[in-house]
């Protein structure tokens, strides 16, 4: 079911949170709302499910007009990020709730409840209250309760975020494979960067109320369309160094980089480094500076290097190495993978 | 015993003391007066010793001698040796020589013969009448009427009598006006028929006031928590105001309302109906008021407790129930009801305890009327004990109805204690012992 979400506007009170925002999302699609927290990202997925109102624009669920229809009307599914599930109901009750309200016989809510219980592999756990399941088990009941009403749509809000380390990537792969299944159209909110891109087809990067950059995981950290963006993607996070493009890229006083192809002179730039693509491992001009830091990470150390104009660039090198704190280095940037942004942060 | 727990000690004792002094004295006390026949007309501190005439009548049933009766009720004054001596000493020795040449050894029935006796003297007359009747009290040796601070001076009285050594110790208890202890209150409260009707009457009230109550609290509670939060917090402080207002106060609104030149009166007397009280008119007006009385002001209560423990829902439950398709009153029935459990059965448990032994809010309305169709048990044990028509304050009587309540109280409270597992309510002191 493909959603199309047009000039959409949302205000709590006299507080204008998103301005026409559009979004589309194709059929059998899982698109990610990615985005710090306040940056309106829920808001969008509670208005998609009809829990808060639309003030302006509209929303399509394939060629059907659901802007004005209550919750209880949309084919949405939700899973919450707190999970919401009833404590007072069994999970076989919590997930018959959904085909309960809508008075089916008890035998084919029971038959459906199995069914579903089996995809989300919790068969075993029907006569469970919640508060007796463990986080990643209660996640698969709030994901089957959202499903058992076959919607079109399937809406998660940060449902990871509860989750540990080793649950949340258990479940990553789990919510993948149940909506590659269902072949259902799913949005997922996250804050996370790994989720998203792991997770989803596409990802919708959000700031302040507006979609900074949509576009494919792979193509969004290859191609940010800002520095905002190149910043969020990429643990451990980018280096930006302030620099002047004029005959060359000048850093400081010391250090200069030949300008990339089709780059103009024109002053002051941003130019992003990410970690791997620095260090003595790569081939290309190189920066001098002092080694100032070094996290060692097993496969791989995360070392920092300070610049004599005092900036800092990241490398990842390999383990293995027999760099000390303090050396001074001089290593080479991969040129081609280079970002370059202008004053306003825009991509050049 | 270490510091601690001495500190402990210290702390809790101002509450002990409380409780000593204001719970389980008054329950000793009403145990203790529930045996006793105490009265206006007993007292509460000792009685006298005291035979009346009237008295006479039942004193062959506890047991005095027919001949004992006679002789308290028989001569009431005697011309002899000791009564002439009080004779003299008030009226000279020559009236009293006279009298006892006239009438030595003789006795009269009543004060009048006695006063004919005294009209005889010639030598030194007695003309005045008042004189007279002064002097026939010289001469009673009956004991009828007299009062006898204790009890040696009766037994005294009665011995000098002569009344025989077997009647003594019934005549002398038959005499005493004190309290005495008896188990009569509780053969009392179960043969009159009254006490069956104040029963029943209580379990209307509390019935009734308690739906009233917890179904009326969680409408409230239920309506304004769909309402925005300003309007429901307005409309919440509204329904409050009845358990603010002084009960007086709140009950004088209930009556200006419904007597019988009072709002209702007004507003239908356009429409034909006749000006009647509407508050005692019949029973089901005064229970249909008494319900409304007591509910708005219970309603309060329960809407309070009702909406915060509907606020501890997680707000994500009832956006889960929408997008799951439940409209509202299936929120309603499967999401939040069946979460506010407790609460309602708190509600219920506390009320029933504090609407049995409550009413103020009846006695300033109804006082129990019309007739005696809306006196609850709690209502007649202050009627009894405490403001009583016919003015005999039957302190004893009304401990008796009083001492049931406490009993019921007690063993509800103890069920209820076991019912909601009190001690796995209470968390543990924080604070390292």
């Amino acid at each position: 079911m493909r959603i199309e979400l047009q000039n959409f506007t949302k205000r709590f009170g006299d507080t204008t949170v998103i301005e026409d925002m559009s979004l589309s999302v194709a059929s059998g699609e899982m698109i990610a709302l990615l985005g710090p927290s306040g940056c309106g990202k829920s808001t969008t997925l509670f208005a998609i499910s009809g829990i808060h109102r639309i003030d302006g624009g509209t929303l399509h669920f394939g060629d059907r007009d659901v802007t004005r229809l209550p919750p209880q009307d949309r084919p949405v599914g939700v899973v919450f990020q707190n999970y919401a599930l009833y404590p007072h109901m069994s999970v076989a009750d919590n997930i018959g709730f959904p085909l309960r309200v809508q008075n089916l016989k008890p035998a084919e809510i029971k038959r459906r409840v199995g069914e579903m219980a089996e995809l989300v592999q919790i068969g075993n756990l029907l006569a469970r209250k919640p508060q007796q399941l463990s986080g990643g088990q209660q996640q698969r009941v709030a994901l089957a309760r959202a499903l058992v009403r076959k919607p079109d749509v399937l809406l998660l809000d940060e449902p990871l975020a509860n989750l540990d380390a080793k649950l949340r990537l258990e479940m990553r792969s789990e919510i993948r494979r149940l909506q590659r299944e269902t072949g259902i159209t799913a949005i997922l909110v996250t804050h996370d960067q790994i989720e998203a891109m792991s997770m989803c087809d596409r990802i919708a990067l959000m700031k302040d109320g507006r979609i900074e950059q949509i576009s494919t995981p792979g193509d969004m950290y290859e191609r940010p369309a800002s520095r905002y963006v190149a910043g969020f993607l990429g643990n451990p996070p980018i280096s930006f160094l302030r620099a002047e493009a004029k005959g060359q890229l000048t850093i400081g006083a010391d250090n200069a980089l030949p300008l990339p192809h089709g780059t103009a002179a024109r002053g002051p730039i941003t130019l992003g480094v990410r970690p791997e693509h620095f260090g003595p491992q790569h081939r290309g001009p190189s920066i001098a500076g002092q080694v100032s830091f070094i996290e060692p990470q097993g496969r791989e150390d995360l070392i920092d290097v300070t610049l004599p104009c005092d900036q800092r660039l990241r490398a990842i090198v390999p383990a293995g190495h027999d760099i000390a704190l303090g050396q001074p280095v001089t290593w080479q940037v991969d040129l081609s993978r280079v970002h370059l942004f202008d004053a306003e942060g825009a991509r050049l | 015993m270490t510091r601690q727990t001495l500190l402990g000690l210290g702390f809790l004792s101002p509450a002990l003391l409380a409780v000593m002094m204001f719970f389980l004295l008054p329950v000793v006390l009403t145990v203790v007066f529930a045996f006793t026949n105490m009265s206006t007309s007993t007292g509460i501190l000792g009685g006298e010793y005291q035979i009346s005439e009237s008295d006479l009548r039942r004193l062959p049933a506890v047991g005095v001698g027919e001949d004992a009766v006679a002789l308290l009720a028989g001569a009431g004054y005697a011309v002899q040796p000791e009564t002439l001596a009080l004779f003299a000493a008030e009226f000279g020795e020559d009236r009293a020589a006279e009298l006892d040449k006239l009438h030595g050894g003789a006795k009269f029935d009543d004060q009048r013969a006695m006063e004919r006796a005294l009209k005889e003297l010639r030598r030194n007359p007695l003309r005045k009448v008042r004189d007279r009747k002064t002097a026939a009290d010289l001469f009673r040796v009956s004991i009828l009427g007299q009062r006898f601070a204790t009890r040696d001076d009766f037994a005294l009285a009665i011995t000098d009598l002569g009344v025989p050594e077997r009647d003594r110790l019934a005549l002398t208890e038959a005499a005493y006006t004190g309290w005495t202890f008896t188990t009569q209150n509780f053969e009392l409260l179960w043969e009159l028929p009254a006490t069956w009707r104040y029963a029943l009457n209580s379990v209307i009230y509390v019935v009734l006031t308690l739906g009233f109550n917890v179904g009326f609290g969680l409408f409230l509670a239920l309506s304004t928590f769909y309402l925005p939060s300003r309007t429901a917090q307005t409309f919440r402080a509204i329904w409050f105001l009845p358990r603010i207002l002084p009960p007086v106060l709140y009950v004088l609104m209930w009556q200006w309302l419904t007597w019988d030149q009072g709002f209702i009166s007004a507003m239908l007397r356009p429409f034909g109906i006749e000006p009647i009280n509407w508050m005692r008119h019949t029973a089901t007006h005064a229970w249909t008021f008494i319900v409304l009385i007591n509910g708005c002001v219970g309603a309060s209560l329960g809407m309070i407790l009702f909406s915060s423990s509907l606020r501890a829902i997680p707000e994500t439950q009832l956006f889960a129930a929408q997008v799951d398709g439940a409209n509202r009153w299936q929120q309603v029935r499967h999401v939040l009801l069946p979460q506010m459990r407790w609460p309602i059965l708190f509600i219920t448990s506390y009320q029933t305890l504090s609407l049995l032994t409550s009413f103020e809010y009846i006695l300033l309305a109804t006082d129990g009327g019309p007739g005696r169709q809306t006196e609850v048990w709690a209502l007649a044990a202050y009627h009894t004990a405490l403001s009583n028509y016919g003015g005999n304050l039957e302190y004893g009587l009304g401990a008796a109805y009083a001492l049931a309540l406490v009993i019921i109280g007690i063993l509800l409270s103890a069920l209820y204690l076991r019912f909601f597992k009190f001690s796995e309510l209470v968390a543990k002191p924080r604070i390292e012992q």
